[in-house]
């Protein structure tokens, strides 16, 4: 009945009951170790663990990321990427050859060469408020990665990031519903015909995810 | 067509694109009595298949991988500011998305669903009658539509009979019915169902620009209110304000779309064919180039077809069916050094910002609660609802809140207040705030056409059949700044009666070019218009190829300058009234029905 | 050669008109035949889905095996072809194949024994002549012995089967209040064969009722079919038909779906293939017949809507069993008020599919889904998910037992061995329903 089950048709539903205490660390199929490493720490400093909520890491968004690495996407399904190739005005948009899997693959190696060179270490290894500034300034492109400008690497990598700890946890982040709770999105229940005009009122109930996962 | 494309059995009308437009033009002519096949590039879709509940409920997939849109990889545009240029692909779904497959964008819409403003459809008389010759400023390409709003009237009604479209009149036959658009042309009918409710942010805003002294009154939605049964017979369940419409097929049934509306009818019909994944790549012509003989596409299997037909009607998405005419022949390119040609001329876009109001921090205003189309409008300063004469530019924008259910991996990239980074401690609080606390007012304009604004055939690009992509060239200009910033100065008077904690108007800025990495919205128009003068139309009024008279163009690309509206209405009114005059006049005497 | 062409072309049409002035009045034995086909619902069975019609091959799956229904197209190898009509009207009436074997009672020929002999003598010219002939084998392997053999069918046969001469001599006597009861009680009874499935039967397998004079038992609910249960069609509050007027259940057989429920399982075939095509006199006489069936137990309470459960709902408070699942899953189409948004989405407050004492049907929908299809006047066809992988046997069990106490409805708990027992049929012989494209 897999055609009828409503959950299934769009993707895969990972059995009920796997739950996150129960899961065995993740090992990365797309990264290697230096990578890995990077990753995780880089996810560490976009969305910190505070008092306003969970962390990337604990969202698990490194995970959704190398995830993504297999899927059409992190091969550039969707995108146009036939030469030749010219950059132009920013505002014209993205004109490299790259999938995103090359993106990760030069961004990281580069960030890694430039903080060995800068600091004596890969980024992992660096205080955190080494590691900010680094992020900043890949995020404002003074550095270049092997053809990769490295503002384009951080906005690949900050939109993953993004997505990993918002998207519905079938995708392999928002561990726990993490991200949701956070904001405060109910998930995919996507029912409100009780709620539309209750103006002012507060919803009560926690988010839920498309396997039926409830926070 | 080359040698080896294998030539079909002939039909009578072939349509190009499954959406909206083709939908309708397919139901009328198989009323008409001729046999259709219908040719959609995509693949086939429906609502158990693409909207399954709760896996459809999945914004990564719906709306940042694009699941129902069109695969950039193999066919894009490019796109330049000016002339001096050289455009570049647009490689990445970003500024606007296209749709793909059956159904079309119209699958994927988010259902606002608007008429036009009478005085848009004559919108170059009209400023000369009011303002004078050179109140319209150099280089603009401002046109009248060649046709009136009561000519359109009854295919508007028909379409939104169709559609099951909710809303509240203002003025029916003449009479003050309700609290409707108190600018908006009088009606045959009322809506077919009562306007959506409202939601809170929707409900503050209404008050707020109440007291501010503008008109609000509700958004038409193609989302249904209540359950519908078209005149069609097919059946509509009611919106339940889940948020996904924009980029997702409607679980609930309850948004238009062709698959829903009108589908389930042609698919029965015998008369009716639908070819998915049949990707089309001219309109074939006779020797002299008068006569369209049919289309020549690759089927699903990748082998070349000639579909011989008596009517070919065009109805793909906006530059897709500029492309086809380009590609195939039909009608004179436009030539901008010299403002001849009309294949590519008056090539618009829409003028929209959105500027934030956040409340107290004890005001949850629930932006997930969403339906596409619901939400609360002014018209004040819309088309020429108002005077523009010490203002000094053409054209106005509706101003509304169109709450479609803001999701989480959007409310990220959103951020929180201006000043915010965009990653850290910070960025997480200023987000939480902006997404629990705040609503988002939309200044949705008009653009107009210029004489350096239009599209071609890109020299370099090609897709994956080896054809020229379509270059565009657009930026926006002086007159259409100058309209949204005055626009979004208005949207801080009502952000003044809301008891806002900060607001951030947001306007566009001079000298800032049209940016292709940010969304906007996916309202392209015009290329291949509609209109009264060969020397500036592709098209006759009823959307007929001067040149070749059996190609029929429907779509945006009729129109001949942009308005404030979203444009899916009037392009189903004007399918409905080309396919009218094709009933009524041209099967029995085929040839021009204009000129 | 244009004029040889037009010559060809109207001698053909004088060919054509001919032979349409000598067929006339065959046609219309064929057509009055199509209809009666329609009325004893044959395709349901006969038609395989996105098979050729009436070439067989649908499977039941049975206690004793799998059954095929055979070939009844007039293919002369494999389909029927070669019957005379009293061989065919004896197959209908009394079960016995053209060479003397018995058939399987899964072919309604008791109930067939009430067909009248014009509606036999139409339905043999439209299977002999309005029927496309369709070569396809259907071989029976499916059975266990030992009901793979065809003798003990013969003493069934012997026991169970009405005799038609009585039949038809009982339903010349029996008294009706009016034509219209008489013509529902001759297509319900006879024909329409509903009893097959919303009569228990008994442990060897025949109907306990036949027809409305054996008492209440007739109609009242029959054992699960194929995962789904025939509901009572008798005149009970909760668990029949007794709060759907004769309007009701016209529009329920005309297109599945009405105010209080839609249709599923077997009956969407009954539908598809049989009901919706009947006249609206002939839906109307079905309707008031089923009307006249009382209540098998008559209740003190009818079912009364109870806002308790929506009210909780609305309050944001899931604490009852299962409501939480239900305002996860089930409330976006069905609504916290459980009046979901008829006729597009059914209710399950009131409904008397939910209150069953068997929750097999509930059970399975929640499941794998349904499609309630489209017919003809209902061009829209609505699709439930199933949900087999989103939840679990206990949040099934936690779900179906809420929905089935709230807002008045008042059947007993589900456990999760019951829905564990429904799981395991889903197997993979089953096949996918095919999903509508709108």
């Amino acid at each position: 009945m897999q055609g009828l089950a409503g959950v299934a048709a769009c993707g895969t539903v990972p059995a009920f009951g796997a739950s996150a205490a129960t899961r065995p660390p993740y090992a990365p199929r797309f990264f290697n170790a230096p990578q890995w490493d990077f990753l995780i720490a880089a996810c560490a400093r976009l969305i910190p663990a505070d008092i306003h909520g969970p962390g990337a890491l604990a969202l698990d968004v490194p995970r959704f990321i190398d995830m993504q690495m297999q899927t059409p996407y992190g091969h550039g399904a969707g995108w146009y990427l036939a030469g030749p190739f010219m950059q132009g005005a920013d505002n014209l948009g993205y004109q490299l050859p790259y999938t995103p899997r090359d993106l990760y693959q030069r961004g990281i190696t580069g960030m890694n060469a430039h903080a060995t060179t800068r600091h004596g270490r890969p980024f992992a290894a660096l205080a955190p408020a080494v590691q900010d500034d680094l992020l900043r300034a890949a995020e404002q492109g003074s550095l270049v990665f092997d053809e990769v400008p490295s503002a384009v690497f951080f906005e690949q990598l900050l939109a993953n990031v993004m997505e990993g700890a918002f998207s519905d946890p079938i995708h392999g982040g928002n561990t726990g519903l993490g991200g949701w709770t956070m904001l405060g999105f109910p998930g995919a229940r996507a029912d409100f015909m009780d709620w539309v005009d209750r103006y002012g009122a507060h919803y009560p109930l926690g988010s839920v995810s498309i396997s039926g996962e409830r926070a | 067509m080359s040698g080896d494309a294998r030539r079909l059995s002939p039909v009578d009308v072939v349509i190009v694109g499954g959406g909206w437009a083709g939908s309708i033009m397919a139901k009328e002519m198989t009323e008409a009595g001729r046999s259709v096949v219908m040719l959609e590039r995509g693949p086939d879709r429906s609502t158990a298949a693409d909207g399954a509940y709760p896996a459809s409920i999945d914004e990564l997939e719906g709306n940042f991988r694009y699941r129902l849109f069109q695969d950039l990889s193999k066919n894009t545009v490019t796109i330049r500011n000016n002339s001096q240029q050289t455009a570049l692909p647009y490689r990445r779904m970003a500024a606007f998305l296209p749709g793909e497959g059956v159904g079309g964008a119209g699958l994927h819409w988010s259902g606002v669903h608007f008429r036009i403003a009478p005085d848009d459809l004559r919108l170059r008389s009209r400023v000369i009658e009011k303002y004078g010759r050179a109140f319209i400023p150099e280089g603009m390409n401002l046109q009248d539509y060649g046709v009136t709003y009561e000519e359109l009237e009854p295919f508007f009604d028909k379409a939104e009979k169709v559609f099951g479209t909710s809303g509240e009149a203002y003025r029916v036959n003449g009479q003050v019915v309700g609290r409707g658009n108190v600018f908006a042309p009088s009606r045959s009918d009322h809506f077919p169902l009562p306007a959506l409710k409202d939601v809170y942010t929707a409900h503050i805003f209404r008050k707020a620009a109440e007291e501010a002294g503008f008109h609000p009154y509700s958004l038409p939605a193609a989302n249904a209110s209540q359950q519908y049964v078209n005149p069609y017979g097919v059946q509509m369940g009611p919106c339940n304000f889940c948020g996904y419409c924009s980029g997702y097929a409607c679980y609930m049934y309850s948004k238009a779309s062709p698959n829903v509306n009108i589908l389930p009818v042609l698919r029965r019909h015998p008369l009716f064919e639908l070819r998915s994944s049949s990707h089309v790549l001219k309109v074939e012509l006779d020797a002299d180039g008068r006569r369209a003989t049919g289309v020549t596409y690759l089927d699903a299997d990748g082998q070349e077809c000639m579909q011989p037909a008596e009517i070919v009607i065009l109805a793909a998405f906006q530059f897709h069916n500029v492309r086809l005419m380009l590609l195939s022949g039909i009608g004179r390119p436009y030539d901008p050094a010299r403002n001849e040609g009309v294949v590519g001329r008056n090539f618009v876009y829409q003028n929209v910002t959105t500027s934030t109001v956040w409340l107290d921090r004890g005001v949850e205003t629930n932006q997930f609660i969403g339906a596409g189309g619901g939400g609360v409008a002014f018209d004040d300063f819309n088309s020429e609802n108002f005077d523009h004469g010490p203002l000094g530019f053409v054209g106005g924008s509706p101003v509304w809140v169109n709450q479609a259910g803001v999701k989480p991996i959007g409310a990220a990239h959103v951020g929180g207040p201006p000043g915010t980074p965009r990653w850290g401690s910070a960025w997480k609080a200023g987000t939480i705030d902006t997404y629990r606390h705040s609503l988002r007012i939309d200044a949705h304009g008009a653009n107009m056409a210029y004489r350096d604004v239009y599209l071609d055939l890109d020299p370099t690009w090609k897709d994956t059949c080896g054809q020229p992509l379509l270059r565009m060239t657009f930026d926006w200009k002086d007159n259409d700044i100058r309209m949204n910033r005055y626009v979004v100065d208005r949207i801080g008077d009502v952000a003044k009666a809301m008891d806002a904690r900060q607001v951030h108007l947001v306007r566009r800025e001079f000298g800032s070019p049209f940016d292709t990495r940010q969304y906007q919205t996916t309202h392209l128009g015009g290329g291949a218009v509609m209109g009264e003068d060969p020397g500036t139309s592709a098209l006759n009024r009823y959307l007929q190829s001067w040149d070749v008279h059996n190609v029929f163009v429907i779509g945006a690309n009729a129109f001949p300058q942009g308005t404030g509206y979203n444009p899916t209405g009037m392009v189903a009114a004007l399918a409905y009234w080309a396919a009218h005059h094709i009933r009524v006049t041209y099967l029995a005497h085929p040839g021009p029905l204009a000129g | 050669m244009r004029l040889k062409a037009w010559g060809r072309l109207l001698g053909a049409m004088l060919l054509a008109l001919a032979a349409a002035g000598r067929a006339h009045a065959a046609d219309d034995l064929v057509t009055r035949g199509e209809y009666v086909a329609h009325a004893a619902d044959c395709g349901a069975c006969h038609t395989r889905a996105g098979g050729e019609p009436f070439a067989g091959g649908l499977a039941f799956h049975l206690p004793m095996g799998t059954l095929y229904a055979p070939n009844i197209t007039p293919d002369t190898q494999t389909g029927i072809g070669r019957y005379s009509e009293a061989e065919f009207i004896r197959a209908l009436r009394q079960g016995i194949r053209r060479d003397g074997a018995t058939l399987y009672p899964a072919m309604p020929y008791p109930s067939y024994a009430r067909m009248t002999d014009d509606d036999l003598h139409a339905l043999y010219a439209y299977f002999m002549h309005g029927v496309k002939p369709v070569s396809h084998p259907v071989v029976q392997t499916g059975l266990t012995w030992p009901f793979s053999m065809r003798w003990p069918l013969v003493l069934w046969r012997r026991l169970f089967a009405p005799d038609p001469g009585e039949v038809q001599h009982q339903m010349r006597e029996r008294q009706f209040p009016d034509a219209l009861v008489a013509r529902g009680s001759y297509l319900v009874e006879g024909p329409g064969h509903c009893g097959a499935c919303h009569t228990p039967r008994a442990i060897t397998m025949q109907e306990k009722a036949l027809t409305a004079l054996d008492g209440t038992v007739y109609l009242s609910g029959g054992a699960p079919v194929d995962g789904w249960r025939p509901v009572s069609l008798r005149g009970d509050n909760r668990t029949g038909l007794g709060r759907w007027n004769e309007q009701d259940i016209v529009r329920f057989l005309a297109t599945g779906r009405m105010p209080l429920g839609a249709a599923f399982g077997g009956m969407t075939d009954a539908i598809g293939h049989g009901t919706q095509h009947l006249t609206p006199t002939d839906q109307l006489a079905i309707a008031r017949f089923l009307k006249t069936l009382s209540p098998q137990t008559p209740a003190a309470d009818g079912w009364k809507y109870d806002p308790a459960a929506t009210l909780a709902l609305r309050a944001g408070d899931v604490s009852a069993r299962g409501a939480a699942l239900y305002v996860d899953s089930c409330a976006a189409c069905h609504r916290t008020d459980g009046r979901g948004y008829p006729t597009t989405f059914p209710p399950l407050a009131g409904n008397p599919v939910v209150m069953d004492p068997t929750p097999d049907s509930l059970i399975r929908i929640v499941l794998a889904g349904h499609v309630l299809r489209a017919t003809r006047q209902t061009p829209s066809a609505f699709v439930m998910p199933g949900f087999a992988a989103r939840m679990d046997d206990a949040a099934v069990a936690d779900t179906v037992t809420f929905i089935r106490a709230a807002w008045g409805n008042n059947a007993p708990a589900v456990t999760a061995e019951d829905v564990g027992r429904i799981r395991r049929t889903l197997a993979a012989e089953h096949p996918p329903l095919s999903l509508p494209l709108n």
